[in-house]
Formats: C-alpha cells, sequence, structure tokens
C-alpha cells in the first residue's frame, strides 16, 4: 500500500536537466508527450503540448542563451486536481514571453515576416501561462505552461 | 542514433519543378538543412518548388519560419512553393496559424504539380 502510493507519486511529478542544444529538442518533446500521455491525454494534445515546450526551450537557446551549449534546461512536469503544468527552468537572460504582443495573424501572413510563431503557437495550444524572472533570492527564471486535465 | 537521421530531405525534378520530400522531424537543430535547399534550388535559378511532406512526423515554428523566408521573394518572380500530402497532425500546426490562406496545400503531390501547371 505504501509502496503504491510511492510510486503513484512519482509518477506524479518527474524533472529532467538538458544541455541548451537544438539537438536536445527531440529528447525534450519526448519526455515531455510521455508524462503527457500517462495523464490521460491523447497522442493529439500530448503532441501540442510537446510543441509548446519545444518553442519554449528554442526561444530559450536563441535568446535567452544565445546559442551557448554550456548552459541548461531544467524541465519539471507534474499535475494538480486541474492542470497538467510544465515548468522551465533557466539561468539566462530573462525573456517574458508574456511582453511579445500579440501578433495580428492576418496583418502577419500579409507581411510575411518572419519569427514570433513560436509564442503564438504556445498561446494557442496552452490554456494557462506565467512566468517568474530570476530575483537576488532566486536565480533562475521559471516559465511555467498549463494544460486542463482531460 | 544521430538526430542528424531524424530529418531527412530529397529531392527530384518534374518539368522545371523541383520537388522536395521530407521524413521525420522538423525542427529548430534541422530547418537549416531545408533552408539550405532551398537556398540552392533558387541560387540555381529555379522558383518552382513543391514539398511533399507525407513522411513528415513533425513541426514546429522555425521549421515554418523557413517558407515563411522563401515565400515572399519566390512569388516576386513568379514562382511559388506548394505543398502537398500533409499528416493530420502537421496540417494542424499550419492550421493554427492561419497558413492554409497563405500557402496553397494539396492533398496529393499530383494535385499540387497540376495546380504549378495550370498556373503557367
Amino acid at each position: 500500500m505504501i509502496s503504491e502510493m510511492i510510486n503513484k507519486k512519482l509518477n506524479k511529478n518527474s524533472e529532467a536537466v538538458f544541455s541548451a542544444d537544438f539537438k536536445n529538442l527531440e529528447k525534450i518533446r519526448d519526455f515531455v508527450k510521455q508524462f503527457a500521455l500517462k495523464n490521460g491525454f491523447n497522442e493529439e494534445v500530448s503532441d501540442k503540448i510537446a510543441l509548446a515546450v519545444d518553442e519554449a526551450c528554442t526561444n530559450l537557446i536563441r535568446y535567452s542563451f544565445n546559442f551557448d551549449n554550456n548552459q541548461k534546461i531544467k524541465i519539471s512536469v507534474q499535475t494538480d486536481d486541474r492542470f497538467f503544468i510544465v515548468n522551465i527552468f533557466d539561468e539566462g537572460k530573462p525573456f517574458n514571453p508574456l511582453d511579445v504582443p500579440k501578433p495580428d495573424m492576418n496583418e502577419y501572413i500579409l507581411n510575411f515576416k518572419k519569427g514570433g510563431l513560436g509564442i503564438y503557437l504556445i498561446r494557442s495550444v496552452m490554456d494557462e501561462i506565467g512566468y517568474l524572472p530570476s530575483n537576488e533570492n532566486n536565480p533562475q527564471n521559471t516559465l511555467t505552461l498549463k494544460k486542463l486535465l482531460a | 542514433m544521430s538526430a542528424k537521421n531524424k530529418f531527412n530531405v530529397s529531392q527530384n525534378e518534374i518539368d522545371g519543378i523541383n520537388i522536395l520530400s521530407l521524413s521525420g522531424f522538423l525542427d529548430a537543430h534541422t530547418a537549416p538543412i531545408l533552408e539550405d535547399k532551398i537556398s540552392n534550388i533558387i541560387k540555381n535559378g529555379n522558383n518552382k518548388i513543391l514539398i511533399n511532406f507525407s513522411d513528415l512526423d513533425y513541426i514546429s515554428s522555425a521549421g515554418l519560419g523557413v517558407f515563411m523566408a522563401f515565400i515572399e521573394e519566390l512569388r516576386q518572380s513568379g514562382g511559388d512553393i506548394k505543398m502537398a500530402a500533409m499528416k493530420p497532425k502537421v496540417f494542424t500546426i499550419f492550421d493554427l496559424l492561419g497558413f492554409p490562406l497563405l500557402f496553397d496545400i494539396e492533398k496529393t503531390e499530383q494535385e499540387a504539380l497540376l495546380k504549378f501547371k495550370s498556373s503557367k
């Protein structure tokens, strides 16, 4: 009984650390997707959650770390009563995706501009997004992506 | 296995139309491979590109950005990028961004080829 409870608990929370390198994006997506599937999301929604995390990590590597492969990205996945929650921790330059203006997609398409699509995708597929920049007590920036449990 | 094997582009040409068939995962890691291929086609003076997506399993905004980067230049020279045979999970991402308004996306490679021929 106790071991069962421990197993259940372990299944509810998991974390992994990845080098900040585009070649790890596939591993990052797999890590998140497997956990989403375990928590009752279907293939399609699990893929979308993995996409949101890929987009967030791509932005970190490009903008916050400026392609410095020595940097690390820590990802934790967990659930509460309502949400599947992914936290993405980094020690790069703070970059709050919520500060990026929502593009008007019609105008965007007409202008054929490049960039900014990743954040639009994150907003489209996740239900809640939060960002906590580093401070004197905590050196890590935290991006929180939430999806209502199925 | 090297992550490089997870994305592949094969190329052939029919009646002056360059067909790029994609397989695997198109993300920020693999997008430069596709960017190079399209860049080379344009350098060689060609402007009609058909992308066959039938074996592509994943696309992120980095992959979408490659098409965005070239479409304007190609259309200005009278060419285009037409797309065909997307799996539903890939089409979903195009759809989220409203890209079906921007790109000609056909069910089959044959239909996309015909679109090029009828627009001559």
